[in-house]
């Protein structure tokens, strides 16, 4: 192929993007052609969709695209607003097709390295009538036209570099006659006469304009150049066409090659040089010694200059960044696959069988210590694939938080801090409704809606909202920050009684941190009226109940007058995590490290019990409630007093429980398995895993427990 | 339409000063220290540059540096949105994060290299330029 484009990663994201939705678009169309009418799902997707390509075809200049995007985002946008009957839909298919062949025609010759020459003006033309015809059903039918469709034009360009032929490379060898004088000028000439059609050329001796002794090596090594270009040898020749040049050696080389520099390859083959120039060999090493420590002022300019091209070529090297759409239900059996290799990698070490004395197992050490080297790595790779920055989440909340201060009139700003934090691709459709939830909620109740207010109380008039993502130690938190209003404690106290959520107890019995937590309670709302946004009372709750499906919590701080930060804080992945292994009767449990506060001896006298029935133990002055877990899953065999065994604390969103267990086996990494859906739910158990034993141990669920123990 | 070029490859230079002297007075400098000398000139002396084409990979300071540089100064010193000087990237960097990082920062537009001289003018209009 004599003109292969080289694409570059722009580019190739608007085409991969760009394909990713008129995919997806002609899903939902051909799923519904024989619909009577889109649905309203499907008529916001196709909106979204359009928009979308509109946007970013605006910015890649690809003006007919852009056009024809915007001609059906508009009918879908009457569509949606207005929500008409009789839409011609057959007809409606039609032209969505039409669209998306069109743009798919122009993609693929965008692709081709072509220009996007198509016409549009008829698909436009035909959309305009379309539009004209639906505008006036729209009216037939007695249904208010929305305001236009606003849109904004694009304010930023992306010029796309020309299509350009392949480059060839070359590593090219001068080797001067020994009589040569200034053979360092003579070799800048070569550098020189190459400029014009190098697209980068790297040399060595580097500074041989500044530096005379240069000329030395030259002839005593010869001088090395890596060239990338689209001509051919003997226009290479042609151009250093140097009288003095003993010899010309041209050898084309790879891109990988030539992205290693200089430093590499003519190292590989100075070898042989000073072997044939012997004597000299000793007198010049030191030369290059001090050449490499005299670094003029002068000369960083020029060398980070060349480094920095250097580097350039190294990512423009012509590989296609290929990109490939996999189903994640694959990525998800391959990361449970390699789940079931850790832990056949920890049946294998740990086997019974090696436990023979006086066995000589150095070997096996070995090979075993690089079998978990791999299957570490294999870890890290499947959890890299599945990593995705939380940019796109953030994004959604520019345009709530826009949404929202239009309709409640507040003046609000977002600031987003650390949008590419990545985090796994699971917990990212886990968090999305969650961090709507609590951005909603500071907008509506945390900022006030009075500016005056905010004035009173020294703060600037336009309130702010902050989305901060932070990835530290194994845990990412994700907090939404406003400087609003904050929590008022008596508020939240009064309303969570007068709705007989905490019986008769008084504001005292409560830590602050619990006042807080009164929120996130099924049923309850302090707002007196109820917004479209927020204030229903559902929310908070399911905003914990989805933070907790993903093993994360919630943490809520605030002050009063200067607002109120909720944080999330979620494991980086799900499915390893460290784990305590225990022992209650025969039956193995595994603790998150994480929650295990201390584990401590006590005596049968430390309990105390309630009329109730129920246990509690009271440590330093507080007291907790106390499951004995072998009488909770009746296991038999467990021990029953408590001075045998031994009692583990463990903390969740700040409640605590005590757990007595009979022994403590090992800390280890857990991968966390499903309780198979045969098995009946059982309260307090979130999974299992296999231990290294082959054994099944029992993955439990400190905040079930703790619900578990309030409800009873 | 003043302009102001920082480009440090004198074979670019050269093919963008004559592109771009045809709208107007070009000013050129050779590295990002120089740029952003000579827009602080320009704006001290009330003849601001129209548009600014900064190449990424340059000496003393990098296009990013000094994209940031212009910015900010726009920022601290108020000037309204529509009044700040319209800043073309031409790099031969062309991934996503370097583009997305330029616009980040706040350039109008990101041209790759070699640069298709149809489409940079077709951005000059849109940008209201020329």
């Amino acid at each position: 192929m004599a003109e292969e484009f080289n694409m570059d990663g722009m580019l190739d994201m608007f085409l991969y993007e760009s394909g990713q939705l008129l995919e997806n678009l002609e899903g939902i169309i051909l799923e519904k052609q024989d619909a009577d009418c889109f649905d309203e799902a499907d008529i916001n997707e196709i909106f979204r969709t359009m928009h979308t390509i509109k946007g970013s075809s605006g910015i890649m200049l690809y003006d007919n695209i852009t056009k024809v995007s915007h001609k059906l985002e508009d009918v879908f946008y009457y569509l949606r607003e207005s929500q008409p009957e009789n839409v011609p839909h057959v007809e409606l298919v039609q032209k969505v097709l039409a669209v998306s062949d069109f743009i798919s025609g122009e993609m693929d010759k965008i692709r081709e390295g072509d220009k996007a020459d198509g016409d549009e003006t008829e698909i436009v033309a035909d959309l305009d009538e379309f539009l004209k015809r639906l505008k006036g059903e729209i009216k037939e039918q007695g249904i208010r036209l929305p305001k236009e469709n606003k849109h904004k034009e694009p304010s930023q360009f992306y010029i796309a570099p020309v299509a350009s032929e392949e480059s060839h490379f070359y590593r090219i060898v001068i080797h001067y006659r020994n009589d040569t004088e200034m053979s360092n000028i003579r070799a800048y000439s070569a550098t020189y006469a190459l400029k014009d059609i190098a697209e980068d050329l790297l040399y060595t001796p580097e500074d041989i304009i500044t530096n005379e002794e240069s000329a030395d090596v030259i002839l005593a090594e010869g001088f090395y150049m890596l060239l990338q270009t689209k001509s051919d040898t003997d226009e290479i020749v042609g151009l250093i066409n140097s009288v003095e040049a003993e010899s010309i050696d041209i050898e084309e080389i790879t891109a990988e090659q030539f992205g290693k520099g200089l430093a590499e390859i003519s190292t590989d083959v100075s070898e042989p040089i000073s072997i044939d120039l012997g004597g000299e060999e000793p007198k010049k090493e030191p030369d290059k010694e001090k050449e490499k420590e005299a670094v003029k002022p002068g000369d960083y300019v020029v060398k980070s200059k060349e480094t920095g091209k250097g580097k350039t070529l190294a990512k423009n090297q012509p590989k296609k960044q290929s990109i490939i759409s996999v189903n994640v239900e694959k990525m998800d059996a391959l990361m449970d696959l390699i789940g079931e290799i850790v832990i056949a990698e920890a049946v294998v070490l740990q086997n019974p069988d090696l436990q023979v004395p006086g066995l000589d197992l150095t070997n096996f050490q070995k090979a075993s210590a690089q079998l978990s080297k791999i299957t570490t790595e294999l870890q890290e790779v499947i959890m890299s694939m599945r990593m995705m920055p939380l940019t796109n989440v953030f994004q959604k909340m520019r345009r709530i938080v826009f949404d929202i201060s239009k309709k409640l009139g507040k003046d609000v700003e977002l600031e987003v801090i650390g949008e590419s934090t990545e985090v796994d691709k699971n917990i990212i459709e886990h968090i999305s409704d969650p961090l709507m939830h609590l951005v909603r909620n500071s907008m509506d109740h945390g900022i006030e809606s009075d500016p005056a207010d905010r004035t009173a109380l020294g703060k600037p008039e336009k309130g702010k909202v902050t989305l901060e993502a932070k990835n530290e130690g194994g845990k990412v938190y994700i907090s939404v920050r406003d400087d609003g209003k904050g929590l008022k404690k008596e508020k939240l106290y009064e309303k969570a009684k007068n709705n007989g959520l905490i019986g008769d107890k008084e504001i005292t019995d409560f830590t602050d941190n619990e006042i807080y937590r009164f929120i996130t309670l099924p049923g309850f709302s302090t707002k007196e009226e109820v917004t479209e946004y927020s204030g229903r009372g559902v929310g908070m709750d399911v905003v914990v109940k989805n933070i907790q499906s993903i093993g994360g919590r919630l943490e809520i701080n605030s002050q009063e007058g200067h607002g109120s930060e909720m944080t999330l804080v979620i494991p980086l992945t799900l499915a390893i995590i460290n784990g305590i292994v225990v022992q209650v009767g025969n039956s193995r449990f595994v603790l998150e490290t994480a929650s295990v506060k201390e584990f401590i001896r006590l005596t049968e006298d430390a309990i105390v019990q309630e009329p109730g029935g129920e246990e509690y133990i009271v440590l330093r002055e507080q007291p907790y409630p106390f499951i004995r877990l072998g009488q909770k899953y009746q296991l038999s065999d467990s021990q029953v007093q408590v001075q045998d065994g031994i009692v583990v604390v463990l903390e969740h969103e700040g409640e605590q429980v005590c757990l007595l267990i009979d022994k403590l086996i090992q800390e280890q990494e857990i991968v966390v398995k499903p309780i198979p859906s045969y098995v009946k739910k059982v309260k307090g158990i979130s999974g299992c895993t296999q231990l290294g034993d082959g054994s099944i141990a029992l993955i439990l669920d400190i905040a079930g427990l703790i619900q578990d123990e309030e409800r009873s | 339409m003043k302009t102001l070029l920082a480009e440090d490859d004198f074979a670019s230079r050269k093919f963008m000063d004559k592109h771009l002297s045809q709208y107007g007075e070009c000013d050129v400098t050779v590295d990002g220290e120089e740029a952003v000398g000579a827009y602080m000139m320009a704006l001290e002396d009330g003849e601001p540059y129209d548009l600014i084409c900064l190449d990424v990979m340059m000496p003393v300071l990098d296009g990013y540096q000094v994209l940031k540089a212009i910015r900010d100064i726009e920022a601290e010193r108020k000037i309204p949105q529509d009044k700040r000087v319209k800043i073309i990237m031409t790099t031969a960097l062309n991934e996503e994060r370097n583009v997305k990082k330029a616009f980040e920062l706040g350039c109008e537009a990101y041209s790759g290299k070699p640069i298709d001289v149809e489409k940079f003018e077709q951005v000059l209009k849109r940008l209201e330029l020329i």
